[in-house]
Parts: C-alpha cells; sequence; structure tokens
C-alpha cells in the first residue's frame, strides 16, 4: 500500500482498454446487480467486517502521508450522481499532487446506504496512492435503495473511520486526515448497536448518539458534509441545518456533481494553506475545469478563503449519551 | 490487381506512405494492414474529407475499415496506443481496438524506455541523434542485451550496459502477469541509475493486464493465416535512407525499414514492393542531405511536420535521383514507385553529384557533396523512365481523393 505513482495516462489507457474489454467502469455493480438480491454482499476487498483497522502508513516513497478518506451515498436519493463522482474521483490524486497541495496523498474510498434496508450498508477500501484506486472504486457496489426515510447510515461510516482508521501523519506528526462524506440526507437519529455489531462486527452493547461520534472523528480529521446538486434533497433546508449544526461552515453543497474532485482538492488546497480560494480557482480553471471551478467557487464561497482552516470543534456536540473516547 | 503488397518509404520517412496505404486499401479489398517495422514513433497521415488522423501504431487502413496485425518486429507501446484509439474512436472508428491483432513476440516499449531514451538524447547535448524521444531505440537496444548475454560494463553498440539486464518484456507477457512482474522488475533495476524513481511495476502490470484483454495477441504464423485468407498490404515505418544497415550512421533509426521483415513474414508467397516518395526531398532531424535547399523549404510549408523536441528541425530540399536509386537498391529493388506531392510545381531534381558514391563512410561523403540540378516538368513520367520503375500510385494532395491507384502491378 501506499507506493508507487498515480500516472493521468496510465489511467485513460487502462480505462480504454477496459472499456474495449466490455468491462464498464462499474463491473461490480453490474455483476451483482443481474444477482437476486440476496446474494449482494460487498467485495471482501471493501467488506468493513472484522477489519481491525485501515491503515495509511509513511513508505520511503511516501514520508509525508496524508490520508484523504471519501465516503459516498450510493442509495437511491443520490440519482447517477455517484456513477459521476465514481469516473472523476479516480482523478484527485493527480489533481492534488499535480497542483502541490500535498505531497504524498493516500486515497481511500467507501460506499454508504442504510443499515435499516440496504443489503450492503458500508464499503470502505484501503489507502492508496496509485492506479488501485481506480479498481477500489470500480469494485465499489452502487446498490442504489436506501429507505426512503431521509436518513442514510452517515454515522456508521463515520464511526468505522473514528475507530478503524489509523494514519502515520496522526501517530507521528498529530495532523489530521481529510474525511469527505458525500450524501444528500440526514444521519440517522442513533447510531444502532446491532448495526455496529452486525456490519463492523465491534462488540458494542450500547446505542450512540451521532453527534458524539461526529465529536471523536473531528480530532483527528477534517470532515466535511458535501451535498451535490441532482440528487433529491439539495434544496430541503432541513438537511443544510442538520449538518451544518454538525460541522459549521464544513458543510458544502454543489451545483456540479462533476465537480466533486476540483471540490476536494480546492478544500484541501485552501485548508493546507497552500493557496487561497481565489487561487485554488484560478489552478482549476488552469488544469482545464473551468466549469467545475465556477461551481467550486460557489460552493466554497461563503465559507470563504482563510476562514476554512479556523473551525476546529463543531457546535453542538455534547450528546447526552456521549460515549468515552479513546 | 492482386497479390500482396509491400509499402516502404525510399526517403528519410514522411513520404506519404500512409495515404498510399489508404489509397490501396480504398481500392481493393484488403484483409490486414501488416506493420512490419518501428514502432509508436511512425507518424502516417491520412485524410479523408473532413477527417484527419495521424497514425502512429494502427495501420492506415483502419479508416478505410481495414484491421491491423502488428508484427513480431514492431514495438508496441501500449499507453500511446490507448491514447490512438480513443482519437480514432473520435473520428468515428468503432471500437478501434478490436481492429487489432499484435503478435505475441513483439517487444514492449514502457515509460521506463522512454525515460531512458530522453535521459540519454538530453545528455547528448548539440551532438543529438535526432532521436523522436519515444523510447524505441532504448527498447531495441535492452533487447539486444540478452540475446548477446551482456553484463555488467559491457559496450553494446557503443552504449555502456549499466547493470545486470534480463529479458525484454514482450507483448505475450502482458497475459501473464508474474512473468512479466519479473521482467518488469529487471528493468526498472536495469535503468535506475539513468532515470531514478521510474513509474511503479505494480501500476504498469494492472496497465497491461488490461491491455492484455482488449487486444487479440496472436502466435505462430497470424501473417501466413491472414494472408492465405486474402491481399495484405505491408506498412513500413520510417525510410529506407533510415534504415539500420542500409541508412547513414549515426542518423538512423534502429530498425530494419528495408523490406525484408515483410518478405521473410510472407515466407515465400510473391509479392509487389511498391517505393514511395515524395516530388521532393524531406528530413526531419540531423544528417546529411545533399539537395537540402532552404528555397524549397520555405515553397513548400508543412501542416504537420514542424521542430520536435527531441527530432529537430523540418528540412526540404530537391528530389534526389542519386539516393532515390540507392533506396531502390537497398531494398533488393522495387517493383513500383508511389509517387506524392504531385501537386507541387517548378521542380528539380538532381541527377548526380560531383563524384560517384563510394562503397564505404557515405554519411561523410554525402555532407560535401554539390548535386547537379535539372528541371522535372513531369515527376511521373520522369520517374518511369530514369528509374525504369511503373508508378502505380499517385497522389496530388493531402486527401484519399486526392489519390489514384493506376495499374495493376507486377507479381
Amino acid at each position: 500500500m501506499g507506493h508507487g505513482k498515480w500516472d493521468d495516462n496510465a489511467y485513460a489507457a487502462a480505462k480504454t482498454f477496459r472499456a474495449a474489454k466490455g468491462i464498464d467502469d462499474f463491473g461490480y455493480t453490474a455483476a451483482l446487480r443481474s444477482r437476486p438480491s440476496k446474494e449482494w454482499k460487498a467485495d471482501p476487498s471493501l467488506d468493513p467486517k472484522g477489519v481491525v483497522a485501515r491503515e495509511c502508513r509513511d513508505s520511503p516513497d511516501h514520508a509525508d502521508s496524508t490520508p484523504i478518506a471519501v465516503l459516498f451515498d450510493v442509495t437511491g436519493s443520490m440519482g447517477r450522481v455517484p456513477q459521476i463522482m465514481q469516473r472523476k474521483l479516480g482523478k484527485l490524486h493527480g489533481l492534488l499532487q499535480r497542483k502541490g497541495y500535498l505531497a504524498d496523498p493516500q486515497l481511500m474510498f467507501g460506499g454508504i446506504g442504510d443499515a435499516d434496508s440496504d443489503r450492503v450498508p458500508l464499503q470502505v477500501g484501503q489507502f492508496e496512492s496509485d492506479n488501485r484506486m481506480d479498481e477500489q472504486l470500480r469494485t465499489i457496489f452502487l446498490e442504489g435503495n436506501g429507505g426512503g426515510q431521509k436518513s442514510e447510515s452517515y454515522e456508521l461510516a463515520a464511526y468505522f473511520v473514528a475507530r478503524h482508521v489509523v494514519t502515520d501523519a496522526w501517530q507521528k506528526r498529530g495532523r489530521k486526515g481529510y474525511l469527505f462524506l458525500i450524501g444528500d440526507e440526514l444521519n440517522k437519529p442513533r447510531l444502532e448497536a446491532r448495526h455496529i455489531r452486525r456490519i463492523i462486527g465491534d462488540d458494542v452493547k450500547q446505542d450512540i448518539d451521532p453527534a458524539s461520534v461526529y465529536r471523536e472523528l473531528s480530532r483527528k480529521w477534517h470532515v466535511y458534509f458535501v451535498l451535490p446538486d441532482q440528487s433529491s434533497y439539495y434544496h430541503d433546508q432541513d438537511i443544510a441545518d442538520h449538518w451544518r449544526d454538525l460541522l459549521g461552515q464544513r458543510f458544502l453543497k454543489l451545483d456540479d456533481p462533476g465537480a466533486v474532485c476540483e471540490l476536494i482538492a480546492a478544500t484541501i488546497g485552501v485548508e493546507e494553506r497552500v493557496v487561497d480560494l481565489d487561487q485554488a480557482l484560478v489552478d482549476l480553471a488552469e488544469v482545464g475545469s473551468v466549469a467545475e471551478s465556477a461551481a467550486v467557487g460557489k460552493a466554497l464561497v461563503h465559507v470563504g478563503g482563510t476562514t476554512v482552516a479556523t473551525t476546529t470543534a463543531p457546535p453542538r456536540l455534547d450528546g447526552p449519551d456521549d460515549v468515552t473516547l479513546t | 490487381m492482386d497479390g500482396h503488397i509491400i509499402v516502404v518509404g525510399l526517403g528519410f520517412g514522411d513520404e506519404g506512405k500512409g495515404a498510399v496505404v489508404d489509397a490501396l486499401c480504398h481500392d481493393g479489398p484488403v484483409t490486414s494492414v501488416v506493420r512490419f517495422n518501428g514502432g509508436a514513433q511512425a507518424a502516417h497521415n491520412v485524410v479523408v474529407g473532413d477527417r484527419h488522423h495521424t497514425f502512429s501504431q494502427f495501420g492506415s487502413g483502419t479508416l478505410a475499415g481495414v484491421p491491423t496485425h502488428l508484427s513480431r518486429h514492431v514495438l508496441v507501446e501500449p499507453i500511446a496506443l490507448a491514447g490512438e484509439s480513443r482519437e480514432l474512436a473520435q473520428l468515428g472508428v468503432p471500437d478501434p481496438l478490436r481492429l487489432l491483432t499484435v503478435d505475441a513476440d513483439a517487444l514492449l516499449t514502457t515509460p521506463i524506455h522512454v525515460a531512458a531514451n530522453r535521459a540519454r538524447e538530453d545528455a547528448r547535448g548539440h551532438a543529438r541523434h535526432g532521436s523522436c524521444g519515444k523510447g524505441i531505440g532504448e527498447t531495441t537496444w535492452y533487447g539486444l542485451l540478452a540475446d548477446r548475454g551482456a553484463a555488467p560494463g559491457d559496450v553494446v553498440e557503443d552504449q555502456v550496459v549499466l547493470g545486470a539486464p534480463g529479458a525484454p518484456p514482450t507483448v505475450g507477457d502482458c497475459a501473464h502477469p508474474a512473468v512479466l512482474r519479473a521482467k518488469l522488475d529487471a528493468l526498472a533495476r536495469f535503468y535506475e541509475p539513468l532515470i531514478g524513481d521510474g513509474p511503479s511495476v505494480d501500476d504498469l502490470v494492472s496497465l497491461y493486464r488490461d491491455f492484455a484483454g482488449a487486444v487479440r495477441i496472436t502466435t505462430g504464423d497470424e501473417v501466413g493465416r491472414l494472408a492465405d485468407r486474402g491481399r495484405l498490404v505491408f506498412e513500413g515505418a520510417q525510410g529506407v535512407l533510415l534504415d539500420q544497415w542500409r541508412g547513414f550512421h549515426p542518423h538512423t533509426t534502429w530498425s530494419t525499414v528495408t523490406p525484408d521483415n515483410a518478405r521473410d513474414l510472407l515466407g515465400h508467397r510473391p509479392a509487389t514492393v511498391v517505393g514511395v516518395t515524395r516530388t521532393y526531398q524531406t528530413r526531419h532531424g540531423a544528417g546529411p542531405f545533399p539537395t537540402e535547399d532552404r528555397e524549397v523549404l520555405a515553397r513548400f510549408p508543412e501542416r504537420h511536420n514542424d521542430t520536435g523536441r527531441y527530432q529537430g528541425a523540418w528540412r526540404a530540399g530537391h528530389l534526389d535521383a542519386v539516393l532515390l536509386r540507392y533506396a531502390i537498391d537497398a531494398c533488393g529493388g522495387v517493383d513500383a514507385l508511389a509517387v506524392t506531392h504531385l501537386d507541387a510545381h517548378d521542380l528539380q531534381v538532381a541527377t548526380r553529384y560531383d563524384a560517384p558514391l563510394p562503397a564505404t563512410d557515405l554519411t561523410a561523403f554525402l555532407t560535401h557533396r554539390a548535386p547537379t540540378l535539372v528541371d522535372l516538368p513531369d515527376p511521373v513520367t520522369w520517374l518511369e523512365t530514369h528509374l525504369d520503375v511503373p508508378v502505380l500510385v499517385t497522389g496530388a494532395g493531402p486527401d484519399r481523393t486526392d489519390y489514384a491507384v493506376r495499374a495493376p502491378a507486377r507479381r
């Protein structure tokens, strides 16, 4: 893990060859959806059950690794957004490096569903810095269901990242990683212990308040929630209020779901203080993403250039049954 | 007209082989275009109406719907091949990779070779050879090392062997990840002193595996099988004046440009050899050029050729009958000519130099020659008369409609 270099040409070539071979970008999804739903399951490489920890480690090639986890909602309310993102996210690593925002980004991708009603409510990959990211994205199962109760199991994904991800960035350097949750609904009212036991395998006896999960998470991670358009609840005020309460200015609305990769890159560039917002948008326009840079600019405009990095703890996180942090 | 056709360039490349191959494929049923030398450095332009493509690894019959076979003499660069496939798809060729078969023994050109090629050429400074910077020579050289049992410190073809070479990776290896990985590991280790950390071997293995899944890799006598099905057109790359044996060293390409490979692939099947020439002479990059003339260069600006970062300047001069005869001899004779750029007028041709061609050290000899020029009002008649070879294909412009396939060829 974490070795090797990413190369845009190689990525494009691999994609071309796979297309010719008849394997489209979502081969795993296509294969699984042709089978009865009771057989649906996460690919073993993405199954969180029994995983002690996903690791983001330094290596001789990459001595200053920074973890970036991107977990996106794969339920039906997201429409075609997961497909659009799956296509675009493969370019994220190249974009971050090309613009010099981070020396050694390592990326992990995952999918979020609904623990009450989905067969595959959580998928989490490994941290990678080479073409295996592409493989990971193609292996994420786009289940496309969801429960229709305007909530998904984001807090379950947040719990996994808080408890089951270890990073050299934090352990050696005390530096936070980046977590981007991409979705369009609310957290579940409670993170149910039975779901944690069934899906992740931790022996948890007590339900947990989602707010406490995000609080724990925010000690080691910069946490963002991105609400892309073309999803069901883009204009729903409840959704915006809910996430602003949890994450403050790190709740971002994005006009163009095709710009998610650019939004993440710009956000990191600004957070790392490598660039200000204006420069980040110029950078994006330079790499040929003029339309995307406009959408990113709009998403980040109320955040402002330098205030992004100043929010340390999201408000209102002390829940009544706050768990003891380890 | 029937029988197989071998198309070779009689100059320093850029004679118009691509358009000639397209014209031949458009003219009659052709089973396949077979590439028999070179690699991703080829640049063969074909224009059909508003569609233009610079063919590099795909055969120039692709826009006429003819499949391509890359023989074992071709160097294959999958990343560039994928890019070319996307370009062709944009021109409306459905599923271009399905039109391709590749011999398992063809050598792979990897990003490691490309980096090594550029590192060496940069280090040569002003003494550059005029390489295209696409790793072709490096692929060939590395391939030679294992053949010759080279050891660290040996000098092979004027280059010091840096470390312990392994067997060169081939197209066939792409379907066998363990074999491929071992060869790529050896390759990366070998070139590390020259280029440092190259691309990750894991990435390359995964990419080449996808490549192997997307194109049909053939073993055995695929050319023979294709030849028995119908006509083949063999498309040469570069020109015979750049040939590794008969060109003017060191300004040569590491490739057998003459029809020898094509004849070898065909076994004893008969074929018509068509030599391609412009009505004037051109050269891309360094090397001797007796009829070079700035006025000719100024009169015929080139849309698709200019100064390449690694290749050097685009040059032009008068047609050179001395070099044409030399090229035809190098081919062991040709059966017909294809003459392109017949829309150029008021031309001259060099009939002889101030001294006869010597047997050795041609490069030095050609550098100081004064050619005798005569007017060339009708190039087709002049060439048929003075070279005693019929002109089979004529081209008077860039478009397919500017080309004509004239008469039945001799077999």
